[in-house]
């Protein structure tokens, strides 16, 4: 244990994740880290979630953290993000500032309106394209939308996004697959989700398959 | 729903919540008896007490406010049975006045006041730095940096309460509270203590000045062994390392100053505090030994820092101590801070600091804003849409005098019906003041049920006596809202979920002699908006309170009986060829679930629609209709 009483001075060499995870709250943002953090905690990996609740929370822009590994704080530092695994493509764009050096972004093409009047979308391909143009090829957009709906509708993007993720090979060390199938067997509505985080996988295997950061 | 870790009887390691780490602590040092006014960061303590209680036969309850909460928790403290109230930090000013007296009196079995803070506020109207109640009411400070550390911390809470007899304060923040992180279980007892037996001891109990003086001289005197007591705490105060640079923090920022200080590669002797206040001056002073200088890492304000400045002042020493003259005042810490303030002690520079944040060529400022909005479906949105119309056909210039609730976020655009709003409770008793002082504007105090039932009351009782024209507008959504659809004395059901005794707000307003008492169906926009025009005008005329209650449950607790129920929801859908890309309903109404098509013409997605009906009633051209009939019962759920 290396938790704050553990009385023990923790050296930090291991090796650490930081997962930034954003979107619009009620996208199932939580679910997506608790399910990340049981599972690396299950096999003895030190995992940390912070999250944001209340006000902040009601179809917000929303940002929880996740670190996995041999960690203390609880907040990724700005510019300290291994992986921005995003579901919603505004709150993506808006925190690529947050990514480490060699950090890869992994998110939805869905763009969700916020509820605001007169609001102007930003133009989903050029979005993508001003995106690129700040990470280049360390961009991943997965079309979550289609392969959600295919899984059974827009709901099950996080669990697209949580195959996708588990098949880019960043997890590596730290979280294992077998693993986190299971635990997304054990999920409400599995099947619909077994469905989602496998469409997810077979996607990413397909196209994004990287080492480690 | 919490953890099912929460009860696991036996030992392992476990991801919880802060939240949960705390209600498990409770458990582990078996608690008989737990309140709390639910508040952000707050909430998930009592409520995951509250789904435990029932299982293991303790008292878990929703009080009406944190005032009550304590008062109730300290009378099952006086008489034997372990008790925790929990607030969050802006409640405790809500209890102080019970705060400021429980340490005169002191305790019997183990009570244990949470407080979780919100530096940064995240969910708040302020920051306060809650630790100055420790100071200010003479109750020690325990502070957890994390789940782990906050359920073992909670546990020792309730031995150290029950041996000095003194009530102690445990102060999370958001990044301790909604933070999970691995616990470690140990079992849990086979007992819970639950009922107790009061010994009367008026000298103790009965603060009247004669008592209260000799109360007061005992309360100076046990602080002193307290502090004393609070140099033994380990592991969770500790020092660690060694060197002539000392750094200390308390709570989650030693986490932070801890892997910065690593990152950086800085060999410091570090002082990890988990109890602020009082500064344990024997463990500080062996700390202190054969240091230079030292930097205190701390959020908020410079509680720990001036302690010690104090200390090495009395003592004589030559030691510089810096803190917030580095850290800074405002906001939460952050790793990058923590870097930051410790290179710029050392006198090196920022350039050191391992982490850069990416220039991503100004794309985040060409981005739109998504503040928090209300849900699809909710009660207060429509309310809004109906008070707008009604104080436009009144033809009256309104002051919106508001409160706190999911309702704050009509502030924003394109509402923009809460023109102030200081703390719980406020709308009434401020408004009391508009009205009185404001002849051409008519005031319109708005509060949600809760908010109401928390510190409404006595502020209508003043309203009516005092006879000031204003209509309180009750948003009566049957639940505690933002915080988690907790209910109230007005939902009907108790923390536990069983049927309760329902207080209904037009009841007591009438029975405090208001005389105009109007309830409305908010989705119902038209007789809505004459209800309200109609209480509006009543104020303006007879120069009187009125009170206008909206009922209609929270979309989202309504739409989860619906689920639950397997009553089917209905759906609305746009015919595209009567809109005419007005923008009334995603404008003026700005329901989350209409989409804007590029041609201007409204779009509902189907996977966020709720089925509430009232943008068909919103749509001047009837270009919105129901394409999905109802279940049976759909309506009941909306109660």
């Amino acid at each position: 244990m290396t938790y704050g009483s553990s009385g023990g001075k923790l050296a930090l060499t291991g090796r650490s994740l930081n997962i930034l995870i954003t979107g619009v709250g009620g996208q199932g943002l939580i679910t997506l880290a608790t399910l990340l953090a049981e599972t690396a905690i299950y096999r003895g990996v030190k995992a940390l979630i912070a999250e944001t609740h209340g006000l902040s929370q009601r179809g917000g822009s929303v940002e929880v953290h996740v670190r996995l590994g041999e960690v203390k704080a609880p907040l990724i530092p700005q510019g300290g993000v291994d992986v921005l695994l995003g579901l919603e493509l505004i709150e993506t764009a808006r925190r690529l500032k947050t990514l480490s050096e060699d950090g890869v972004v992994l998110t939805t093409d869905i763009m969700l309106r916020p509820g605001l009047p007169g609001v102007k979308l930003p133009d989903k391909t050029s979005l993508i394209e001003s995106m690129k143009n700040v990470v280049g090829d360390r961009l991943i957009v997965v079309p979550a939308s289609k392969l959600a709906r295919e899984a059974g509708g827009l709901l099950y993007a996080n669990t697209v996004m949580l195959g996708a993720l588990a098949a880019s090979g960043l997890l590596d060390g730290l979280v294992d697959v077998e693993d986190l199938k299971a635990a997304v067997a054990r999920m409400k509505r599995a099947e619909e989700n077994m469905k989602a985080f496998q469409l997810g996988f077979d996607y990413c295997a397909a196209t994004c398959r990287r080492g480690n950061p | 729903m919490p953890s099912k870790w929460l009860l696991f009887p036996g030992r392992a390691t476990a991801l919880l919540l802060g939240n949960e780490a705390i209600a498990r602590g409770a458990l582990e040092a078996g608690i008989g008896f737990a309140s709390a006014y639910p508040g952000t960061p707050s909430t998930e303590i009592v409520e995951s007490l509250a789904w435990a209680a029932q299982k293991l036969g303790i008292h878990v309850e929703w009080s009406s406010n944190e005032k009550v909460a304590l008062e109730a928790a300290w009378a099952a403290s006086v008489s034997g049975v372990r008790a925790l109230a929990a607030m969050k930090h802006v409640g405790l000013n809500v209890a102080a006045d019970a705060f400021m007296s429980i340490g005169y009196t002191g305790v019997r079995a183990g009570l244990v006041i949470v407080s979780a803070g919100d530096p940064g506020m995240w969910s708040s109207q302020n920051e306060q730095d809650n630790r100055y109640y420790g100071l200010l009411g003479y109750i020690p400070v325990f502070e957890p940096s994390d789940p782990g550390e906050a359920k073992e911390l909670t546990v020792k809470a309730f031995e150290f309460s029950e041996e000095h007899e003194h009530a102690v304060l445990m102060i999370t923040t958001t990044r301790v509270s909604h933070v999970r992180g691995p616990v470690e279980l140990k079992d849990l007892p086979k007992n819970f203590k639950t009922k107790g037996w009061f010994d009367k001891d008026p000298s103790r109990f009965t603060l009247v000045p004669q008592n209260a003086r000799a109360r007061r001289e005992h309360l100076v005197s046990k602080w002193e062994a307290i502090r004393d007591a609070l140099s033994n705490l380990q592991p969770f105060n500790r020092i660690e390392g060694d060197g002539r640079i000392l750094i200390v923090a308390d709570g989650v920022s030693y986490l932070y100053a801890s892997e910065a200080a690593e990152r950086l590669g800085i060999d410091a002797r570090m002082l990890k505090l988990a109890t602020p206040v009082p500064l344990p001056k024997k463990l500080v002073l062996k700390a202190l030994e054969d240091v230079d200088k030292v930097l205190v890492v701390e959020e908020l304000e410079p509680i720990v820092e001036n302690q010690i400045k104090a200390l090495v002042a009395e003592e004589g020493l030559d030691i510089e101590v810096h803190g917030k003259d580095y850290t800074g005042l405002t906001g939460e810490m952050t790793l990058e801070r923590a870097a930051r303030s410790i290179l710029e002690f050392l006198g090196r520079g920022a350039v050191d600091i391992p982490w850069k944040p990416v220039d991503d060529g100004g794309l985040a400022g060409k981005l739109p804003p998504r503040p928090p909005a209300m849900c699809p479906g909710c009660p207060h949105r429509a309310t809004y849409y109906a008070l707008r119309r009604a104080v436009n056909a009144a033809r009256v210039k309104p002051v919106y005098s508001g409160d706190i609730g999911c309702y704050s976020l009509g502030v924003l655009p394109p509402f923009r019906e809460q023109d102030m709003l200081i703390e719980m409770g406020g709308s009434v008793g401020a408004g009391h003041g508009f009205a009185k002082v404001l002849d051409k504007q008519i005031v319109i105090s708005i509060i949600g049920d809760s908010t109401f039932f928390h510190a409404g009351l006595p502020a209508l009782a003043n309203a009516v006596y005092n006879r000031s024209p204003q209509l309180v507008l009750v948003l009566d959504n049957r639940v505690t809202a933002m915080t988690g659809e907790q209910p109230n004395p007005g939902t009907g059901i108790n923390a536990y979920g069983e049927p309760a005794p329902m207080l209904k707000v037009e009841d007591i307003a009438r029975a405090m002699g208001v005389e105009k008492v109007v309830v409305f169906d908010p989705f119902k926009i038209k007789e809505a908006t004459k209800a309200l025009k109609e209480a509006i005008e009543y104020v303006r005329d007879k120069r009187a309170p009125a009170v206008a209650v909206a009922r209609r449950a929270c979309a989202l607790e309504a739409t989860r009986r619906a689920r639950r129920a397997g009553i089917k929801q209905p759906l609305y859908q746009v015919i595209d060829d009567k809109c005419t890309a007005c923008g009334v309903c995603y404008n003026a109404f700005t329901c989350p679930a209409i989409e804007v098509k590029e041609n201007g013409k409204a779009w509902i997605n189907p996977d966020l629609c709720t089925g509430c009906s009232v943008c068909a009633e919103v749509c001047p051209f009837n270009a919105i209709v129901k394409v999905v009939e109802e279940g049976e019962g759909w309506d009941d759920v909306w109660f």
